[in-house]
């Protein structure tokens, strides 16, 4: 029984990504055979790309684990601070309308341009790296938090207030709770863009990393065209883990969710 | 220690209105209501919507400030009260905290009291068994039915050992069957505990069978317009609803709403 429901999903699923991958080779071929000039630049072989990777893979994996730590430190920094700065926000008032225009207005300062300015500031590719990833994590963050510790009910906070609970207490025991599904929405938007900004800041040059072999790469022109595809899709690959990393970290921390729930809800 | 005379009453409320103001219009809840609840009394707040039960059970509750009015709780205010926990509270919906398993919603205030948490486990335990969902006490909320779920709520605001328990409603969302068991499981409770209980209710039958007074308010402006004794003996069973005093204290309090 079970079986049959996993391959009754699963089966549709396998084929359509079977379809995808031979369509693409099939088109990878025909832009090959019309004579489409950097044909391969544009729609590469997927099995030379698998040879590419047989090949490579230490070094994207190596380098992959250098951006993907850098990422992670800005992560938990941006994070952090965050939570702190909606906490603080939910806490006073008149923080929230002092901080709350910079925070949006720090969201408009595009990378591209900031990650050369940090990277001048500190010269050191390493902290560069990780404050720009934080500086991406931070905003989703502290958005989402602070709707959370605003999202509690009426009721129930009447409830603490009837047992004439103080301030911290209403927060440990309901508003921080209450606020985790949202914080896990922002960490869900926030992992992926702290490995975007590590990788952004590894292009304004840096000397490890999947942006610098993404650089070097596309220099070297047609020669290294398959190595440069497997970075942009090992670059995918990281965004991805990093957001299932933290998919699977929400289902522990709160498992109470609805979408979690295995029967409906009704019984 | 404090030193009480024996006939004062638990809850007093003298000459109590509130009057609710929005941009243009001012409502007037509840108009110069006077009441007394004995210590270990159980009444009914009874009437249709608008007619301010859930006003005045608020403003026992020290959730809502009264316009003009004095009340007195156990020989304090309200917010003393509130303050010293002597009520649990019971709201029309659950209210329970979704990411806590049944038996940490009931041990919920008594993390609060500051209580050991073997007393909490102990008294916890205890109120399962009173409401007879022990078996459930590592589920969570949703995996509760809407009665069960209003048990629990029932067994937190009894975690706390109150003096008084204050109920808005709470089996309003329930279908009749389930509403009548748990009416009677509901005094089944109040015989092994004691505490004054205050009930609002817009349900004639149930404010009957559970009530030794019932408390009828009239709408526009909500106010006390009588005072119903229910003689019933005690312990009341369910076969009591096809009594005859039954049905006539019913057509009795009925009648008091025709008038308006």
């Amino acid at each position: 029984m079970k079986w049959q429901v996993y391959r009754s999903r699963w089966v549709p699923t396998i084929m359509l990504v079977i379809g995808l991958l031979f369509l693409w080779e099939f088109l990878s071929w025909l832009l090959l055979t019309l004579d489409v000039p950097l044909a391969q630049s544009k729609v590469p072989y997927i099995h030379e790309l698998v040879i590419t990777f047989t090949q490579y893979s230490g070094t994207l994996f190596s380098e992959g684990s250098v951006t993907l730590a850098n990422a992670s430190l800005g992560f938990l920094l941006g994070a952090v601070g965050g939570i702190v700065l909606a906490i603080l926000m939910s806490l006073t008032k008149w923080l929230e309308q002092l901080a709350f225009p910079y925070a949006v207005a720090s969201q408009m300062i595009p990378i591209l341009g900031l990650a050369p300015i940090v990277y001048g500031i500190f010269r050191d590719e390493q902290l560069a790296r990780i404050l720009i990833a934080a500086y991406t994590t931070f905003f989703p963050v502290t958005l989402n938090m602070l709707r959370g510790l605003r999202s509690a009910e009426p009721s129930s906070l009447e409830l603490m207030y009837s047992y004439a609970a103080k301030k911290w207490t209403i927060y440990t025991r309901l508003r921080f709770p209450q606020a985790l599904p949202s914080l896990f929405t922002g960490l869900k938007i926030a992992a992926p863009l702290a490995v975007t900004g590590a990788i952004l800041v590894e292009l304004m040059g840096a000397t490890k990393g999947l942006g610098v072999l993404m650089l070097r790469n596309l220099y070297y022109g047609p020669s290294h065209n398959y190595m440069f595809w497997l970075t942009v899709l090992f670059a995918a690959f990281l965004g991805i883990v990093s957001y299932f990393i933290v998919t699977v970290i929400e289902r522990i921390v709160t498992p109470w969710q609805p979408e979690f729930r295995k029967s409906g809800g009704d019984k | 220690m404090t030193i009480t005379k024996i006939d004062s009453p638990e809850i007093m409320m003298s000459q109590v209105s509130m009057c609710y103001k929005t941009n243009s219009t001012e409502v007037l809840a509840l108009k110069e209501v006077t009441v007394n609840i004995q210590k270990g009394e159980f009444v009914s707040l009874l009437g249709p919507s608008g007619c301010g039960k859930t006003t005045l059970l608020r403003i026992m509750a020290d959730l809502l400030q009264p316009t003009s009015g004095e009340i007195t709780i156990s020989g304090g205010t309200a917010k003393e009260a509130r303050l010293a926990r002597k009520y649990g509270i019971v709201f029309q919906s659950p209210v329970l905290y979704d990411w806590r398993k049944v038996k940490k919603n009931i041990t919920l205030p008594l993390e609060m009291i500051g209580l050991q948490k073997e007393e909490r486990e102990e008294r916890a335990e205890r109120l399962l068994e009173l409401i007879g969902l022990s078996k459930f006490k590592d589920q969570y909320p949703w995996q509760l039915s809407g009665g069960m779920q209003q048990r629990v709520a029932i067994a937190r605001a009894l975690a706390i050992e109150p003096e008084i328990l204050l109920m808005d409603e709470p089996f309003s969302a329930l279908d009749e069957f389930s509403r009548e068991r748990l009416n009677e499981e509901l005094l089944s409770i109040w015989s092994k505990v004691g505490s004054t209980v205050v009930f609002v209710t817009h349900s004639i039958p149930e404010a009957v069978f559970l009530s030794d007074r019932v408390f009828v308010l009239s709408p526009h402006p909500g106010r006390l317009s009588k005072v119903v004794n229910i003689p019933l003996p005690r312990p009341r069973r369910e076969e009591m609803r096809n009594s005859p005093e039954f049905y006539q204290l019913i057509s009795d309090i009925r009648q008091s709403f025709e008038g308006v």
